[in-house]
């Protein structure tokens, strides 16, 4: 995609939830509806800044029957190159932002005779949709969700309104841990699990799955990567015949996007394998950061995810 | 019109066991016992606990016509120091649960009802007649086993399950090429094309175009 | 294209095969040959507006054969029920490509369908089948089908709805009743390679694990279309494979004498839409017909179906039915042939 097709929105309304994470309301400037979606969904959010264009992918957490309105929590991120702090400091009420339309990686399987739901702190966002897909239908359900403390419990009184009886809380403050274990050794066959949450969380459901016994077409998860900062390098675009200087604090593809070079994406996430891009020339190494590639590719070296990974390098030459 | 050679035909392997599962579900017929046995010896190696979370459902004698007939070993069950008859030395083996079975039905009863109440971890092998796997398959869709979660080897009859897309009807046990279907009555040609919520290859009537026109008849699934 | 269709109601696509083009049909027939040889690709493009007029102008194109062939559809769901089907887990679905098909006519062809929605409560027009229904989108009990049978027995083409997990596309629901020798029936439940098992040297080609990969990254508001076609005798929409008793044996009685009026070409313009709610795949296959003799009025057309069919692979040529009357259709387009180039694209001169 590009940011042609992208969305203009307004922000309505923006609510601290947690000490970390604030909940924004987007309404479409011509008040009309949004475009529908299903639970899981994130949009990305560009975020035009004065210096750099961000580009973000948030969940949506509101309702896919409620369509006046999308709601994104973002979380304050200690190591953010900027998006989440943008997103904290400079957008307000009335702000207008652009984003592009939801894009499902994280769907629920239509098929699961249960779903177990795992949330660790903002990663209960997808959730929140999720659950407005499950409620009222016949497949039991289940969300396990843990937070630091009590105030960091966003949307709490939402899920407890709606789903009491199927949320139980965790509270690292109270000593309290998700018994992955205990769970995950106990599903009646044909449950799929879901986690998202901090990258520890999510590794370890996943082992304890695998562990457990679970094949991996049960098990899914959802993280994005934010983009990492690193040393600072040179890439040349074959098809473009342009050079292009990467910034130690700036992403691969922001700096191809920054010299007017479009790369096809979805997520920005290092998730969905959609900007998949062959390295042609390379001395030093790669950096890959995302959750797509297999080990195998990435000792092959010949392909790179520019969303998320990066080089260390005194040439690199890209299939652009 | 491809007859053969369609990619929906499923693929059978050898069965090995996959020690990644928690739970062992084996079906087993007739000849099948052997590949079975094969992979409870595998099992046995690599972790020994797993037998004791395996539960074998077992068919010894496979239904010929209405005579039951001994297991035959066939070369294709690729051992030839395969014990002659499995049932003993299954067994033998400490297992969870060894259940013997006469007929099919009777086994797939077994199966489904032991389905409602596995859990997650589960690992499903299945051996036997194409027939046979095609009818468990079709269960364990049911319950949302996934491709990674099940394996099967074909041993012992190709013998098809062969449904007639003009009336709908099922035919059973069939070998030939070419079959009178028991609904209609038409001659049907048996394509490879395979339905696994049906568990059954299509048949599609074989002189619609020049009536009274039948290839040769031919034993081919046999 | 004037706002107001003109319908020919009384056409037939059974018994007395009464359907024809108009003049205005066959310069708007999408022929899917952009050149003189024919083999596989993975030809998917952008489901953009295409010139007025086309039938690629709207999402869902509406012509002059509206009326009877939803007629058509409906006498086939009378006899056989089982053409439409849709899996229990794919009701959000449905709901989506009622909601697809009924804003893009609206908005489309506004003189001849009318969507009014107010909240969850709908009220649908649609003037050429006389039909006006309020309903509760969301609320199966609402209307007096399953959403997705309702919505496509009102639109042209067939309709198949894929879910999606696994890294996979699973066939789960659908309304199948214009298709080319495949059956919704057999195949419901399939994986996506499954469902295309029949096709021959597509596989080896690698065409479906492309075709895959491409929709399984299918997105919202960024539809998809290809041409695929095949022919058939008469103009016969219903060659299932349920009734092949019926319709095989036409492919006998094709002579040089009557190939012309006989022998149609049968060009299925593909869609493929990702549906909102649900995260299905939509695959509409709209098919349209014309005689060789409607062909040829169009010179360059003629020509480049002679050429096509000549050099038409062996194995194309089995699965696509043609093994009886290949070489007459040939010989009957060969006069319409004569050597000159044709000219680039797919539109006539």
């Amino acid at each position: 995609m590009s940011d042609a097709q992208t969305l203009a929105v307004e922000v309505k309304a923006i609510e601290a939830v947690t000490p970390l994470i604030k909940h924004f309301t987007l309404a479409a400037i011509d008040g009309g509806a949004l475009p529908a979606f299903s639970g899981g969904s994130h949009i990305v959010v560009v975020m035009k800044g004065a210096t750099r264009v961000h580009r973000n992918p948030y969940s949506l957490l509101s309702s896919p029957r409620e369509l006046d309105t999308y709601e994104i929590g973002v979380r304050r991120m200690e190591e953010s190159r900027g998006g989440s702090h943008y997103m904290h400091d400079a957008v307000k009420v009335g702000s207008r932002i652009e984003i592009a339309h939801p894009v499902n990686l994280f769907a629920l399987d239509k098929i699961a005779r249960k779903h177990l739901l795992m949330a660790g702190g903002v990663g209960i966002t997808p959730f929140m949709a999720m659950l407005e897909d499950l409620h009222g239908g016949a497949v039991p359900y289940e969300l396990h969700y843990s937070v630091r403390a009590p105030e960091h419990a966003a949307f709490l009184p939402r899920l407890e309104a709606r789903e009491a009886g199927r949320v139980r809380m965790y509270y690292d403050s109270e000593n309290q841990a998700i018994d992955f274990e205990g769970l995950l050794s106990r599903q009646p066959l044909g449950t799929h699990v879901y986690v998202c949450g901090p990258a520890a969380m999510i590794n370890r459901v996943i082992a304890t799955a695998q562990h457990c016994g679970w094949s991996d077409s049960h098990i899914h998860s959802e993280q994005f990567s934010a983009p990492p900062v690193g040393d600072a390098f040179d890439v040349f675009l074959a098809r473009s015949g342009l050079k292009v200087h990467v910034p130690h604090d700036q992403s691969l593809m922001e700096s191809i996007e920054a010299a007017g070079v479009e790369v096809p994406y979805l997520c920005r996430g290092g998730v969905c394998g959609f900007c998949l891009t062959k390295v042609l020339e390379l001395d030093g190494e790669l950096v890959h950061n995302d959750h797509y590639l297999s080990e195998a590719e990435r000792a092959k070296g010949k392909h790179i995810m520019p969303c998320v990974s990066r080089a260390r390098c005194r040439h690199l030459v890209l299939d652009l | 019109m491809l007859i053969t050679g369609i990619k929906s035909k499923p693929v059978y392997a050898p069965l090995h066991a996959d020690a990644r599962g928690r739970y062992h579900l084996m079906l087993g017929h007739g000849a099948g016992g052997v590949a079975l046995l094969r992979v409870l010896k595998e099992l046995e190696e690599t972790a020994p606990a797993a037998l004791g979370a395996t539960r074998v459902l077992y068919l010894p004698r496979p239904m010929i016509g209405n005579a039951s007939a001994s297991v035959a070993i066939t070369p294709e069950s690729g051992a030839a120091d395969a014990p002659a008859d499995p049932l003993a030395e299954l067994e033998a083996l400490a297992l969870a649960e060894l259940k013997l079975f006469a007929s099919v039905p009777e086994l797939l009863t077994d199966f489904r009802a032991l389905l409602e109440r596995s859990l997650m971890g589960t690992r499903l092998y299945v051996a036997g007649p194409e027939s046979f796997i095609g009818l468990a398959m079709k269960i364990a869709l049911e319950f949302n086993l996934n491709k990674d979660e099940i394996r099967a080897e074909e041993l012992g009859s190709l013998a098809r399950r062969v449904y007639c897309i003009h009336c709908r009807a099922t035919a059973e046990e069939v070998r030939t090429n070419i079959v009178r279907c028991g609904g209609c009555g038409r001659w049907l040609l048996v394509r490879d094309h395979y339905s696994r919520r049906l568990a059954a290859y299509m048949g599609v009537m074989a002189d619609a175009e020049a009536p009274g026109e039948l290839p040769e008849i031919r034993e081919v699934f046999v | 294209m004037s706002a107001t269709l003109e319908f020919k109601p009384q056409e037939s696509y059974r018994d007395d095969f009464t359907f024809r083009n108009s003049r205005a049909a066959i310069r708007r027939f999408p022929l899917p040959f952009p050149e003189d040889e024919y083999m596989y690709s993975v030809n998917i493009e952008p489901h953009v507006a295409g010139p007025p007029g086309s039938v690629t102008e709207h999402a869902f194109d509406v012509d002059e054969h509206y009326i009877a062939e939803c007629r058509e559809r409906a006498l086939v769901l009378a006899a056989e029920p089982l053409r439409y089907q849709a899996l229990p887990h794919m009701m959000s679905s449905q709901w989506d490509t009622l909601e697809l098909i009924m804003e893009s006519l609206a908005r489309d062809y506004p003189h001849h369908f009318l969507l009014e929605r107010h909240g969850n409560r709908w009220h649908w027009v649609n003037r050429p089948l006389a039909l006006d229904d309020r309903f509760t989108f969301g609320e199966p009990h609402s209307l007096p089908r399953e959403p997705l049978d309702y919505i496509t027995r009102q639109a042209q083409g067939d309709f198949v709805v894929m879910d999606q997990r696994e890294g996979d596309l699973w066939t789960e629901a659908g309304m199948v009743t214009t298709q080319a020798d495949w059956s919704l029936d057999f195949d419901i439940g399939m994986t996506f390679k499954e469902w295309h098992g029949p096709v021959p040297l597509a596989h080896e080609l690698g065409v479906f694990d492309r075709a895959l990969k491409f929709l399984l990254n299918l997105r919202l508001g960024q539809p998809v279309r290809r041409l695929n076609w095949t022919m058939t005798v008469h103009p016969r929409l219903d060659t299932s494979p349920e009734n092949y008793p019926h319709w095989g044996p036409d492919r006998s009685t094709v002579t040089l004498q009557n190939a012309g009026e006989l022998l149609h070409l049968r060009v299925e313009l593909q869609g493929l839409w990702r549906l909102p709610r649900s995260n299905a795949v939509l695959f509409g296959i709209r098919c349209y017909l014309i005689s060789l003799a409607e062909l040829a009025t169009v010179p360059k057309w003629a020509r480049r179906v002679h050429r096509v069919l000549k050099t038409l692979h062996p194995a194309l040529v089995d699965y696509k039915g043609l093994t009886r009357y290949r070489d007459t259709a040939v010989a009957w387009l060969a006069p319409h042939d004569d050597g000159a180039p044709t000219s680039p694209g797919t539109g006539p001169d």
